[in-house]
C-alpha cells in the first residue's frame, strides 16, 4: 500500500532533467503519433493541455498563466498576443521548413512578416450532420437555416448544438443574416442576436467539444462546429460500425475560417525546444500527418503530396477556389467592442 | 417511523448513491470508445491508463496536495477548533466559519486576483495555500464539537492536582480530542482531493489534478479511460480506509 | 499572562493564516470590483496619470450593470430556485438514511456512514458524469422511462442537457452533506426519551415529530447550510449537464474570469451573490434561533 502511495507520489514530482514541452492547444489538434514521434526526436516529453476557444487561451494568458511553451491561436487572437506583446520573437534561422509554407498563408494582416507566428493549419466553422437522419426529416444540409430556423429546427428540436463560443456564434449568425462575420455594426449584433435567442429553446446544448462524441453516439444529429472535429466524428463513427453516416458541408452564405498559428509564449521555459517543435511540425511528412489523422485543412505545400486523396479532395477541409471567396477569416475586436458582445452572448446564455 | 419503512427508504437511498458508480465502473470494462450501449468487456482503458502519464501525474498531484492540505490544515483546524472552544474570542468564530458559509467560488475567484496581484506563480503551490485556507474551518469545527462534547471538568481537575496548562491538554484533552482530529484530518483530505472549483481558478500550468484533468475530458471527450481511473481511485482509497482501521481502529470509527 | 500567551500561541497561527489567504484576497476582490477591467483581461490600474495629474481609478459601472437589467437578478433568483429544490430533496432523502444509520446497531454505524462518505472519494466530477451517462437518451433508463411513457401516449422526454438532470446531479453531489450532519446530531439521542415518550402513550408517528424530530433540527439546520451554499456558487453541474436553459449564475461568474476577461464583474457578480447568500443564511439562522428557543 505505502508502496502504491510512493508510485504516486513520485510520479507527480517532474522527473529533474528531464526536458519537457508545454504545449497550449486546441484539443483534438494533434495526433498523438505526431507527439510520439516528435518526443523520440527531441528526447523530450510533450506536456499538453487544451482549451476549446480562443477566449479561453486568452483569458488564461490574462490570469498569468505561465509555462507554456507553444500556443496556438487563430488569427485574432493572435492579433491580440501581438499587441500585447505576450509573445516570443521567433529565430528563424532555426525554422528551414518554414519554405514549405504557401505564400498565400504567410504574412497575414494578424502579424505582418510573420516575426511571431507560423501557420499550422486551418479549419472551417461549418454545419455538421447525421446523413440519414437529415435525409429522413428531410432538412437541407447547405444553409445556416437549419441552425437558425424554427421552421427546420422544430423537426431536430433537442437534437441540435451549437458551439460555446461567443465570435463562432455570432459570426454564423451574422452570415446567416446575410452580413459579415466581422460586422460590429450593433444593431446588426442586436439582429443576429434575436436570431439566436429565437432558435435558442431547439438547441439542446452550447458545446464546444464533446459534439464529436454526442454526433458518434447519436444524440446528436446537426450540429455547429470544427471541420477537423466532424473529420473525427466521422472517423469515429465509421470505426464505432454505426448505422448511420455523418457528413458535413460549408453552408451555402459562407463561414469562419480559422487559420490557427503556433507561436512562442514570451514566458516560455523552453523556447530551443519550441522551435525545434515548430520546425519539426513544419516538415512536410510530419505535416500531412496532420491533415491524414485529424483532417485539417494543411498550409503546407511539401505535405500536399502525403496527403490522402479522399481528404484532399474534400472541399469542407480543403475549399477551393469558390468556396475560399465565401469565407472569412476573424478580425480582433477592441476592448469596448469585446464587452458589447459580452453582455449579448450574456444575454444569449441566461434568457 | 416505521422500522419497515426506514429501511425500505434508506436501502433506496443508498442505491440512489451507488448505482450511478457502479455504472461508471462497469463502464471501465466496456470494450467500445463510447460509453452509451454495452459492447463487450475489456482491459483495455486500465491498460491505457497505465501509458497515460498525464493522467498519472495528475493523480500524484491530487494526492499529494490533499496529503499535504490536510496535514497542515489539521495542525491549524485543531488550534483553531480548541481555541474557539476555550477561549471565547468575538470575530474568531466569523474568520473560522466565514470561508464555510460563502459559495466556494467566490474563494476561488479572490484567491486568483490575489496571486495574481501579488505576483505568485499559480502552480501546485497555490493549489496547496488555496485547499489549506478552506479546509481549516472544516476541521476547526470537527474538532471544537468533539470538545464541546467533553466534560471540562477533566481538564479542571487535572490543573487542580497540579498539572501544568500543557501538561492537563496534552495527557487530558488530547487523547480525548483525538478522533475528533482523525476525523477532521481525514474531512481535510476528502475535501482537498475532491476539490474542483477552487482548484480549477487557483491552477497554473501543467498543476494539473485529476478533477481538472476529468473536467477537461469530460469537456472534450470522455473514454472509459475516466471510468478506470475513478475505479481505481476508489479501490485505493478503500484500501486505505480499511489499513487504516487495522492500524488504529479507534481513529476510523472516531471514538 | 501565561493564559494570554497561550491565547494567541494557539489562536495566532490559523488566524494569520486566515487573515493572509481569506480575509485579504476577499478585500482585494471587494476592490477588483470597483476597478475597470485592463485592455487584454485582469485589472486597469488603480491610478490613471493623463494631462491633468493623477485621478483615482475607480467606478460603480459593475454593480450598475447588475441593477440594470433585470436578467441577471432573474438568473440569481433561478440560481436560488436550484438551491431551495435541491436543499428540499436533500432534507427529504437524507433524513431516513441518518435516522437509520442512528438507529443501527452500534457495529454497524461505523459502515453504514462509511458507505455514504464513500462516494466522496469517487470524485465530484465523476458523478456528474455518471448521471450524463444515465441520463443520455440512449441510456437503460431513459428508454425504460419512454417506453413507459409510450404506454400512455406520451411523447419520449429528453433528461439530459435539462434543468431536470441539473437538479438530479445537484442532489446528487450535495446528499452526502445532509446525511452527515444529521447522522451526528441523531446519534447523539438519548434512546431513553423515546422510552419515557412511549411509556406515555406516544405512537411511532408521534415520537417521531414530538421528540426526535425537534431535536434534530440542529442538525437540520447544519445540514441545509451545507447544501445550500455551495449549489448556489455552483458551475460544473449546469455546465456539463444543463444544455441551453440549465445555466446558473456560478457559470456566469466563470464566464467573466476565463473567457470574458472583465474581472470587475466577474468580482461584482460573486459580491452579489455572496452579500444575498449571507442575508439568507442570516435570516435562517435567526429563525431557526427563535424557533429553537420556543421549543427547548
Amino acid at each position: 500500500m505505502i508502496r502504491i502511495l510512493l508510485i504516486f507520489i513520485l510520479l507527480s514530482v517532474p522527473a529533474f532533467g528531464a526536458d519537457e514541452l508545454h504545449l497550449y492547444n486546441w484539443n483534438n489538434y494533434i495526433a498523438k503519433e505526431t507527439v510520439d514521434r516528435f518526443e523520440a526526436y527531441c528526447k523530450c516529453r510533450v506536456i499538453q493541455d487544451y482549451y476549446s476557444d480562443n477566449e479561453e487561451l486568452l483569458a488564461k494568458l490574462a490570469a498569468g498563466a505561465r509555462g507554456y511553451d507553444i500556443l496556438v491561436p487563430t488569427g485574432n487572437a493572435l492579433a491580440s498576443l501581438v499587441r500585447q506583446d505576450a509573445l516570443l520573437r521567433l529565430d528563424k534561422k532555426l525554422l528551414p521548413n518554414l519554405k514549405n509554407i504557401n505564400p498565400a498563408y504567410l504574412n497575414t494582416p494578424f502579424d505582418p512578416g510573420n516575426r511571431y507566428s507560423v501557420p499550422y493549419a486551418y479549419t472551417v466553422t461549418l454545419i455538421g450532420y447525421n446523413v440519414e437522419k437529415m435525409r429522413q426529416l428531410g432538412l437541407p444540409t447547405d444553409t445556416w437555416a437549419v441552425i437558425f430556423d424554427p421552421k427546420y429546427l422544430a423537426r431536430v428540436k433537442g437534437r441540435v448544438t451549437v458551439l460555446d463560443s461567443q465570435r463562432e456564434l455570432m459570426a454564423a449568425a451574422l452570415k446567416y443574416l446575410g452580413y459579415s462575420a466581422n460586422d460590429t455594426i450593433e444593431s446588426h449584433w442586436d439582429r443576429a442576436m434575436r436570431v439566436i435567442l429565437r432558435a435558442k429553446p431547439y438547441w439542446a446544448a452550447f458545446n464546444s467539444s464533446s459534439y464529436i462524441k454526442e454526433l458518434t453516439v447519436g444524440n446528436i444529429w446537426l450540429v455547429h462546429g470544427y471541420s477537423n472535429d466532424m473529420f473525427q466524428a466521422q472517423n469515429d463513427a465509421r470505426a464505432a460500425k454505426r448505422k448511420f453516416t455523418l457528413g458535413f458541408s460549408i453552408p451555402k452564405e459562407g463561414a469562419v475560417l480559422a487559420l490557427d498559428n503556433m507561436v512562442i509564449h514570451k514566458y516560455a521555459s523552453r523556447p530551443d525546444l519550441a522551435h525545434k517543435f515548430i520546425n519539426f511540425m513544419l516538415d512536410g511528412k510530419n505535416s500531412s500527418e496532420l491533415t491524414n489523422m485529424i483532417g485539417s485543412g494543411n498550409p503546407n505545400l511539401a505535405a500536399l503530396k502525403y496527403i490522402e486523396p479522399e481528404i484532399a479532395a474534400n472541399p469542407a477541409i480543403f475549399p477551393g477556389k469558390e468556396e475560399l471567396k465565401k469565407l472569412e477569416m476573424l478580425q480582433d475586436l477592441n476592448m469596448e467592442q469585446r464587452r458589447v458582445l459580452n453582455r449579448i452572448w450574456i444575454k444569449i446564455k441566461i434568457e | 417511523m416505521s422500522r419497515k419503512l426506514l429501511v425500505v427508504s434508506g436501502a433506496a437511498v443508498y442505491l440512489f448513491l451507488y448505482l450511478p458508480l457502479l455504472i461508471v465502473v462497469a463502464y471501465s470494462f466496456n470494450d467500445s470508445k463510447l460509453n452509451a450501449e454495452w459492447v463487450g468487456f475489456t482491459w483495455h482503458w486500465y491498460k491505457l491508463l497505465l501509458d497515460d502519464d498525464s493522467m498519472l501525474k495528475a493523480a500524484g498531484n491530487s494526492l499529494m496536495i490533499a496529503l499535504t492540505a490536510s496535514f497542515a490544515s489539521t495542525v491549524l483546524g485543531t488550534m483553531a477548533g480548541y481555541a474557539l472552544y476555550r477561549y471565547r474570542l468575538k470575530l474568531l468564530p466569523v474568520l473560522i466559519m466565514a470561508p464555510l458559509a460563502i459559495p466556494e467560488i467566490l474563494v476561488g475567484v479572490s484567491l486568483l486576483i490575489f496571486f495574481v496581484a501579488i505576483n505568485l506563480t499559480l502552480g501546485l503551490g497555490t493549489i496547496m495555500l488555496s485547499h489549506i485556507a478552506f479546509c481549516v474551518g472544516f476541521v476547526a469545527i470537527v474538532v471544537r464539537s468533539r470538545l464541546s462534547g467533553m466534560d471540562e471538568s477533566l481538564f479542571e481537575a487535572a490543573r487542580d492536582l497540579g498539572a501544568t496548562p500543557w501538561q492537563a491538554f496534552r495527557l487530558v484533552t488530547l487523547p480525548l480530542i483525538a478522533p475528533g482530529i482523525v476525523a477532521g484530518a481525514l474531512l481535510a483530505f476528502t475535501l482537498s482531493i475532491d476539490d474542483f472549483v477552487i482548484t480549477f481558478f487557483t491552477a497554473g500550468v501543467g498543476a494539473s489534478t485529476l478533477p481538472l484533468q476529468i473536467y477537461s475530458m469530460i469537456k472534450i471527450a470522455v473514454t472509459p479511460e475516466v471510468n478506470a481511473i475513478s475505479t481505481l481511485l476508489m479501490l485505493l482509497t478503500l484500501f486505505l480506509i480499511v489499513v487504516a482501521s487495522r492500524v488504529s481502529p479507534g481513529s476510523v470509527r472516531g471514538r | 499572562m501565561g493564559k494570554n500567551l497561550g491565547k494567541w500561541l494557539i489562536s495566532g497561527p490559523p488566524v494569520l493564516y486566515l487573515v493572509v489567504f481569506f480575509v485579504i484576497p476577499t478585500l482585494i476582490m471587494v476592490l477588483a470590483s470597483f476597478r475597470y477591467p485592463g485592455e487584454y483581461g485582469g485589472l486597469a490600474p488603480i491610478m490613471r496619470h493623463d494631462a491633468s495629474g493623477a485621478h483615482i481609478n475607480l467606478t460603480l459601472e459593475s454593480y450598475q450593470e447588475y441593477f440594470s437589467d433585470f436578467i441577471y437578478s432573474w438568473l440569481f433568483l433561478k440560481t436560488l430556485a436550484y438551491a431551495v429544490i435541491t436543499t428540499f430533496f436533500c432534507l427529504v432523502m437524507a433524513y431516513p438514511l441518518a435516522l437509520l444509520i442512528a438507529k443501527s446497531a452500534r457495529k454497524y454505524r461505523d459502515l453504514l456512514v462509511l458507505l455514504v462518505i464513500l462516494p466522496f472519494w469517487s470524485n465530484f466530477l465523476i458523478r456528474i458524469y455518471a448521471w450524463m451517462i444515465i441520463l443520455g437518451p440512449q441510456s437503460v433508463f431513459s428508454q425504460l422511462l419512454n417506453g413507459f411513457l409510450g404506454l400512455f401516449g406520451i411523447d419520449p422526454v429528453r433528461l439530459l442537457f435539462t434543468p431536470f438532470a441539473v437538479v438530479v446531479c445537484l442532489i446528487y453531489v450535495q446528499l452526502p452533506f445532509m446525511v452527515l450532519p444529521l447522522y451526528a446530531n441523531l446519534e447523539k439521542h438519548d434512546p431513553a426519551l423515546l422510552d419515557a415518550a412511549q411509556d406515555l402513550g406516544a405512537n411511532g408517528w408521534q415520537r417521531f415529530w414530538r421528540v426526535t424530530f425537534p431535536l434534530s433540527l440542529p442538525g437540520i439546520y447544519a445540514g441545509i447550510a451545507l447544501v445550500f451554499i455551495p449549489v448556489l456558487g455552483i458551475f460544473a453541474v449546469p455546465d456539463i449537464l444543463g444544455g441551453t436553459r440549465g445555466i446558473m449564475i456560478g457559470n456566469l461568474i466563470k464566464q467573466e474570469f476565463l473567457e470574458a476577461r472583465d474581472w470587475p464583474f466577474g468580482s461584482a457578480l460573486s459580491i452579489v451573490l455572496t452579500v444575498s447568500a449571507m442575508i439568507i443564511v442570516g435570516l435562517a439562522a435567526l429563525a431557526a434561533r427563535r424557533r429553537v428557543g420556543r421549543d427547548v
